[in-house]
């Protein structure tokens, strides 16, 4: 049985890269399985969602946790314990990166027993409105070349069946996206294998179970105390950032204070100070300050320039 | 109160210090989110907020909450009948003594233009029968926004929602859920946008001083429902304003008073242009719809006009 899993944020179309693997499987004969988990259920927050095929009715149920192909539409959340992407991984698990840097790069900083492939086709899309939204296309179009058993007319059938309701721009620029990955990741088609049943006879109770260490007042909050909503850091869900020019900045704080919807802007002493904790990134405060002095850095490049 | 009598004259009198805390699971850019934290920055931190399903839901998911006042989950239907509830038992304890009057709390309504235009209206009208000492706060973002933005009775006419997908849209009409409120005669009434902070905090600050029940009406961009990057909420909310799609008005002793006429409207085409739910009125064959729209808005702000000239 095949087991794919795709991890991404909200809004970067990992549903939709499940059902058109899924909806591809199914052309080529196989029965499927596909189905995201939304966690928060928000833009930039991590979800997944997980395709199961085989040529066989397929019993199997619940999150997949063993699988055989992972892909990332998001180099980004690979750090983050919440997306879970490490998850179940094993030697023949193969993983996948929508990424500016290289599979050898990835298999070393992550010691990943089995197989790191990276592709970079972010291109503009990550600073284009609603361009990140293309990224399951992406995935969708590695994951059919990896399996080796679906082709490319049937993955681009797969797309049209599933944007069925979209507008023929987008249907294209999704098709032009999986296309390419397809293509990259032919050489390597079939590398991906179909994995063995799961026999319930065979289930060992794990020695351990791994628990994510929390802060204590993250693990067990005062169910009655004020505001404790901080102790949830959804800075995690940005990708990029503002920064406010403390030369430019007039210290008229009202504006981009009053328009953080996030309440992420805090003044201190008549000035703004951005609580990088908090903020989701949605960069209100740069389009609305009138002295031009915030600006957007993506997360990665300043990461990288360190 | 005139706007002398008022603690918000000019921007910088705007709270720098917000009540309601970061950390809540709304999506980046929230219209919605934007506009009740500036209505709680001015209500301050003695409320109780019953909240009908919806959006916002999420503020308080178990254990956490980003309020200082308590909060009470009801289902879409019934948020005003939890805050009769809540106002009853206040007043108990207020009466009993076993509570300070300095301890008394707002009670607050909250909820969204699905429940407060439609599931919700039949235990809103009770509320008012009742004449609750409460304030009602409908973030309007046009749209079931929780399940993924299906219309509801708020969506406008024209609009692509999820289960309006025709290449007409929306085939209804948004409901005037000001005039149902006028109708049954409330304390307070008033439309606000997070967009003009000056101009909410203003009637917040009245709906918080007048007793009885009050409604307030709040424009919420949707970056995820309404197809837009989540850094145009703002300017997005300005121009529903400025194009008059969105009147800033308040009902109060019988009368409405526009507070912002916008002078020299813009074109309702500048509001729509930016969001994707629109994007279908500009294909050839629906340019009739646009052309109604800016119709309808030039007649509201005629008769605006009219009713001002004539002093009715």
């Amino acid at each position: 049985m095949y087991r794919i899993r795709f991890h991404g944020r909200g809004g970067q179309g990992m549903k939709m890269a499940s059902h058109i693997l899924g909806t591809a499987f199914f052309l080529a004969g196989f029965e499927v399985q596909d189905a995201p988990r939304f966690g928060a259920e928000r833009r930039g927050a991590p979800i997944f969602a997980y395709v199961r095929a085989q040529k066989a009715p397929i019993k199997e149920r619940g999150i997949i946790s063993h699988p055989g192909l992972v892909l990332v539409a998001d180099e980004s959340l690979v750090p983050l314990p919440a997306a879970g992407i490490l998850h179940g991984v094993e030697e023949t698990t193969v993983l996948f990166l929508n990424s500016r840097e290289g599979g050898a790069v990835w298999k070393a900083r992550l010691n990943f027993p089995g197989t790191v492939l990276a592709l970079d086709l972010i291109g503009n899309d990550l600073n284009q409105p609603g361009g990140q939204r293309f990224f399951g296309a992406i995935c969708a179009g590695a994951a059919a070349a990896l399996t080796g058993v679906i082709p490319e007319d049937v993955l681009m059938q797969a797309i049209e069946d599933e944007l069925i309701h979209v507008e023929a721009i987008v249907v294209q620029e999704n098709k032009t996206r999986a296309r390419a990955a397809f293509l990259a990741m032919q050489d390597k088609a079939g590398i991906v294998e179909e994995g063995s049943g799961v026999k319930v006879d065979g289930y060992r109770r794990p020695a351990w179970i791994d628990v994510p260490l929390d802060d204590a007042g993250l693990a067990a909050p005062a169910i009655h105390g004020r505001r404790t909503s901080e102790l949830m850091k959804t800075g995690a869900w940005r990708l990029r950032k503002p920064v406010i020019d403390t030369c430019r900045c007039k210290g008229c704080w009202w504006v981009c204070s009053t328009f953080c919807p996030d309440s992420a802007i805090v003044v201190e002493s008549g000035r703004p100070r951005i609580d990088y904790d908090h903020c989701k990134g949605c960069m209100i405060c740069m389009v609305q300050c009138s002295s031009h002095a915030i600006s957007l850095v993506n997360e990665k490049e300043e990461v990288s320039g360190e | 109160m005139k706007i002398t009598d008022s603690a918000f004259k000019k921007p910088k009198d705007l709270p720098g210090l917000h009540i309601l805390s970061a950390g809540t699971s709304i999506c980046a850019g929230c219209g919605g989110l934007q506009a009740i934290h500036e209505i709680l920055d001015i209500l301050g931190p003695k409320t109780v907020t019953v909240n009908a399903a919806g959006c916002m839901s999420l503020l308080s998911v178990y254990p956490f909450t980003p309020f200082s006042g308590s909060w009470l989950y009801t289902a879409m239907a019934s948020a005003p009948a939890g805050a009769q509830g809540v106002r009853d038992a206040l007043d108990r304890l207020l009466a009993t003594k076993k509570i300070a009057a300095d301890e008394d709390m707002q009670v607050v309504v909250l909820s969204g233009d699905g429940s407060a235009t439609g599931i919700g209206l039949s235990a809103t009208s009770g509320a008012i029968d009742r004449r609750l000492d409460f304030i009602y706060i409908c973030y309007d973002n046009e749209g079931y926004g929780n399940t993924g933005q299906q219309s509801s009775g708020g969506t406008p006419h024209g609009a692509r929602t999820t289960t309006s997908r025709g290449e007409q849209g929306y085939c209804g009409h948004k409901k005037d859920l000001f005039s149902i409120w006028k109708a049954n005669h409330p304390a307070y009434l008033a439309t606000v946008s997070g967009a003009e902070p000056l101009d909410l905090a203003r009637k917040i600050e009245k709906a918080r001083a007048i007793k009885g029940p009050s409604l307030i009406i709040a424009f919420s961009p949707c970056p995820t429902g309404w197809h837009f990057p989540p850094q145009e909420s703002i300017e997005i909310g300005r121009l529903a304003v400025r194009t008059g799609v969105w009147p800033l008005k308040e009902y109060e002793d019988g009368k409405v008073v526009h507070t912002k006429i916008p002078a020299g409207r813009l074109p309702v085409t500048e509001y729509l242009q930016k969001q994707g739910r629109f994007a279908h009125l500009f294909h050839p064959g629906n340019a009739y719809l646009i052309k109604e729209m800016q119709a309808d808005v030039d007649a509201y702000w005629d008769c605006v006009e009219k009713s001002a000239a004539t002093g009715r």
